[in-house]
C-alpha cells in the first residue's frame, strides 16, 4: 500500500509540469478565444461589451472573409492533391527505378523544405517577375511569343501561392514516403511482376495500399499545416494583396486584430478552429481502411 | 521511504521552477521606459535613440531604459496586453499593425496638451513657441477633433510625386500644374509606351489620397472624410475625388497592383527610374533607398506637389509625420512629458538631423544637411 501510494505520487509529480503547462498555455487560451468571440473589444483595453453572436453574424456576411475562406479551401484542396500526387510519384520513381543520381534528386527535392518562407518568397518574387522572371521567360520560349503574365495579379495570385506551396512541400513528403516504400518487401513486386503487373498497376495495387497508414497520417498532418503555411506564404509573398485577392482565413483574422477588432478576429479564430477540427476528423474518417499486413 | 522523499523533492523543485518566473519583482529604481520604432533613420547612422537617451539623462538626470525594435508592435504589444506599459512611445499611425490607432480608438492615450506650455529642458523657450506652425492642428495630433493634443508630432518628410527630371527634359514635357494637364501628359506618355502613374504599395497610395483630398476640397473635405461624415461622397468634392482616382487608375501601369506588396514594391519604384511610369507618390527617403538601382540614362530625381484641381488652385503635398505619445497605463507620466518636451530642443534636433530625421521645429533647416534641403 505504502509503495503504491508513493508510486502514484511520483507519477503525479512527473505529469504535473506538463499538465499544468498544457492547461495554462493551451487549454486556457483556447477557451478564452471562444469566450472573447462573444465580445466587442480592442486588443489593448480591458473594456468589453457582450454582443452575443453579432461577431459571427457579421463574419458570415463579410465578403472579405468569404473570399479568404474560398482561397483557403482552394489552397487546401489543390495544394494537398498536387503535393501528394507528386510526392508519391517521385518517391516511387526514386525507390523503384534505378535512376542515376538518385541521392542527388533526393537532396534537390528536399532543399525547398529547409528554406524559410521568407527566402522562398524572395525566390518566387524573382520567378514571377513579369519582364525577366523565370516563368514568363520559359513560357515565352516555348510558346514563341512574348508572355507577360502578371503572376501576382488579382486573377492569378492564389495559383501563384499554390505553386510556391507545392514546391516547398513536395520534398518533405517525398522523403517520408520513400522511407515507408522502401520497407515494402521486394518479393511482392517480384511476384506481381511475374504475374504481368506493370509499374502503374504495382503502384496502385501494392504500394499505395501497403503504405496507406502512412498516407493517412501525413494527410491529416498536411491539411492542418497547410492552413498555417498558407498564412506564412501570404504574409511574405503578397501581404494579402492585391485588393485582398490572396487573403486566407488566418491572414484575415490577423488583419482584423490589427484593425482593432479583437473580438471579431477571435470569432474568425473560432470558425477556423472548428473548421480545421471538423476537416481533420472528416479526413481521418473518409480515409479509414483495414490495415494491411505484410 | 527514500524514494518518497526523493519524489517529493523533485516535485517541489519542479513546481518552484514553474512559478519562479511569475513572482519576480522589480527591485531597481523605476527608469523612464522609452519605446521607439527602429526605422530607416537608424540605418543611415545607428544609435540615434541611444544618443538621445544619453543626452536626455545628462540634461535632466532622469535615467532611461530604451526599447528599440523594428517590430515594436510585437514587442511592446504583448506586454501592454499584460498591463505593462512603456512610458513614452514613438510609433506613428498608419502602420500595418495599427497599434497607435487602436489606442486612440480605445481612448488609451494620455492628454499631452500641457506639454505645449512646458519649457524645453536646457532652454528657455516653451514647446509651443518652438513648434513649426500647423503641426498640432490636425487629426494626426488631436485625434478626437477637439483642441486637445494626444500625440506630439515628430520627424516629418514631404510626400510628393516623384518623377524622372531627365526624361521630362529630354522629351520637352512640363510638370503638370493641373489635373487636366496631367491627363494630357498621360496621353502623350501613352504614345511612348510610358504609363502616367505607379505606386510602391497601397500605403503610399493612401498617403497620395490624403494629399488629393486636400487638393480637391482643402482641410475641410479632408476632415469630413477622415471623420466618416455621412454623405461626404455625394458632395461635389467627393465626386471629383472619385473621378480623379478612377481616371488615374486607367493611366496606372498595369503591372503596379501585382507588385504592390512588401516583396516587390521596389520593382514599382524602379518603373519611374527606368521610364516605365512617370509619377509615383513617395517620400524623400526613396533617393537613398534606390541609390544602388540601375536607372535609365540621364535619370535625375524630381519631386513635385500634386496637381491642382482647377487652374490657379492650390497644390498640396502631404507631409508624412511620426508621432510620440504616452499610453494611459504609463507609470511615469511626469518624466515622460519632460522627455517629449526635450524632443524639441536644439540638442535633440541636431542628433536627429544627423540622420536626416527632421523635427517640426522652427529654423530646423539651419541644422539640416544640404541633400535634404533640396526637397
Amino acid at each position: 500500500m505504502q509503495k503504491h501510494k508513493s508510486q502514484s505520487l511520483f507519477i503525479f509529480a512527473c505529469l504535473a509540469p506538463a499538465t499544468i503547462l498544457f492547461l495554462i498555455f493551451m487549454a486556457y487560451p483556447t477557451i478564452d478565444v471562444f469566450r472573447m468571440s462573444f465580445f466587442e473589444r480592442g486588443a489593448y483595453s480591458s473594456n468589453e461589451t457582450f454582443v452575443y453572436f453579432d461577431n459571427f453574424k457579421v463574419l458570415f456576411r463579410d465578403t472579405r472573409f468569404i473570399i479568404s475562406a474560398q482561397n483557403t479551401i482552394f489552397l487546401l484542396v489543390t495544394v494537398t492533391v498536387i503535393t501528394f500526387a507528386l510526392a508519391l510519384f517521385f518517391a516511387f520513381c526514386l525507390t523503384k527505378e534505378k535512376i542515376r543520381g538518385n541521392n542527388f534528386f533526393r537532396v534537390v527535392f528536399y532543399i525547398p523544405n529547409i528554406l524559410s518562407v521568407v527566402v522562398i518568397s524572395g525566390v518566387f518574387s524573382a520567378i514571377y517577375d513579369t519582364k525577366n522572371g523565370l516563368l514568363n521567360t520559359l513560357l515565352s520560349f516555348f510558346s514563341g511569343k512574348t508572355v507577360s503574365l502578371l503572376w501576382k495579379s488579382e486573377e492569378l495570385v492564389v495559383i501563384s501561392i499554390a505553386i510556391a506551396m507545392v514546391w516547398q512541400a513536395v520534398g518533405y513528403y517525398m522523403v517520408m514516403y520513400m522511407a515507408s516504400m522502401s520497407s515494402v518487401p521486394e518479393s511482392l513486386y517480384e511476384s506481381a511482376g511475374l504475374d504481368g503487373a506493370n509499374r502503374a498497376v504495382q503502384f496502385f495495387k501494392i504500394t499505395i495500399p501497403l503504405i496507406w497508414t502512412n498516407i493517412r497520417t501525413t494527410l491529416t498532418f498536411f491539411i492542418i499545416s497547410t492552413v498555417n503555411m498558407a498564412f506564412l506564404f501570404v504574409k511574405a509573398m503578397t501581404s494579402g494583396g492585391p485588393n485582398g485577392a490572396s487573403e486566407v482565413v488566418l491572414s484575415f483574422m490577423y488583419g482584423q486584430k490589427d484593425a482593432g477588432l479583437y473580438g471579431y478576429s477571435m470569432a474568425a479564430g473560432v470558425v477556423i478552429f472548428l473548421f480545421s477540427f471538423a476537416l481533420s476528423a472528416l479526413v481521418s474518417r473518409v480515409t479509414e481502411r483495414n490495415d494491411l499486413q505484410y | 521511504m527514500l524514494k518518497r522523499i526523493l519524489s517529493l523533492i523533485i516535485s517541489v523543485i519542479l513546481i518552484t521552477c514553474l512559478f519562479a518566473g511569475c513572482g519576480q519583482k522589480d527591485k531597481t529604481e523605476p527608469k523612464l521606459k522609452v519605446a521607439a520604432l527602429s526605422s530607416g533613420y537608424e540605418e543611415t547612422k545607428p544609435d540615434m535613440w541611444k544618443e538621445i537617451c544619453t543626452a536626455f539623462t545628462k540634461q535632466t538626470g532622469i535615467e532611461t531604459e530604451l526599447v528599440l525594435e523594428k517590430n515594436l508592435e510585437d514587442v511592446i504589444g504583448a506586454s501592454m496586453q499584460g498591463g505593462d506599459y512603456p512610458d513614452v512611445v514613438l510609433l506613428a499611425t498608419g502602420r500595418e499593425a495599427g497599434l497607435t490607432e487602436q489606442l486612440i480608438k480605445d481612448k488609451n492615450l494620455t492628454e499631452l496638451t500641457d506639454i505645449l506650455d512646458m519649457t524645453v529642458p536646457g532652454e528657455k523657450v516653451k514647446v509651443k513657441d518652438k513648434l513649426e506652425g500647423g503641426f498640432i492642428e490636425s487629426v494626426a495630433t488631436n485625434p478626437y477633433g477637439d483642441n486637445k493634443t494626444y500625440l506630439m508630432p515628430m520627424f516629418y518628410s514631404p510626400c510628393g510625386l516623384f518623377y524622372n527630371q531627365g526624361l521630362f527634359k529630354a522629351k520637352g514635357w512640363e510638370v503638370p500644374k493641373t489635373w487636366d494637364e496631367m491627363w494630357e501628359l498621360g496621353e502623350k506618355a501613352k504614345k511612348e509606351n510610358i504609363a502616367l502613374f505607379t505606386y510602391p504599395t497601397t500605403g503610399y497610395f493612401d498617403s497620395f489620397c490624403f494629399s488629393l483630398m486636400y487638393a480637391v476640397g482643402g482641410p475641410e473635405f479632408f476632415n469630413k472624410v477622415t471623420n466618416y461624415e455621412k454623405g461626404v461622397w455625394e458632395t461635389e468634392e467627393g465626386k471629383t475625388f472619385i473621378d480623379i482616382i478612377a481616371k488615374l487608375a486607367s493611366y496606372t501601369n498595369k503591372k503596379t497592383p501585382a507588385q504592390a506588396n512588401d516583396q516587390d514594391f521596389s520593382k514599382n519604384q524602379l518603373m519611374v527610374m527606368q521610364n516605365e511610369a512617370l509619377f509615383m507618390p513617395n517620400g524623400t527617403w526613396v533617393v537613398g533607398e534606390m541609390a544602388d538601382a540601375v536607372a535609365a540614362d540621364g535619370f535625375e530625381w524630381g519631386m513635385t506637389a500634386l496637381p491642382a484641381v482647377k487652374e490657379g488652385g492650390d497644390m498640396y503635398a502631404y507631409t508624412w509625420m511620426e508621432q510620440i505619445w504616452i499610453p494611459k497605463g504609463a507609470k511615469n507620466t511626469k518624466d515622460a512629458k519632460t522627455f517629449i518636451s526635450y524632443m524639441y530642443s536644439n540638442e535633440a534636433c541636431k542628433i536627429f538631423a544627423q540622420r536626416n530625421a527632421v523635427q517640426p521645429v522652427r529654423d530646423v533647416s539651419n541644422i539640416l544637411s544640404d541633400e535634404n534641403k533640396l526637397f
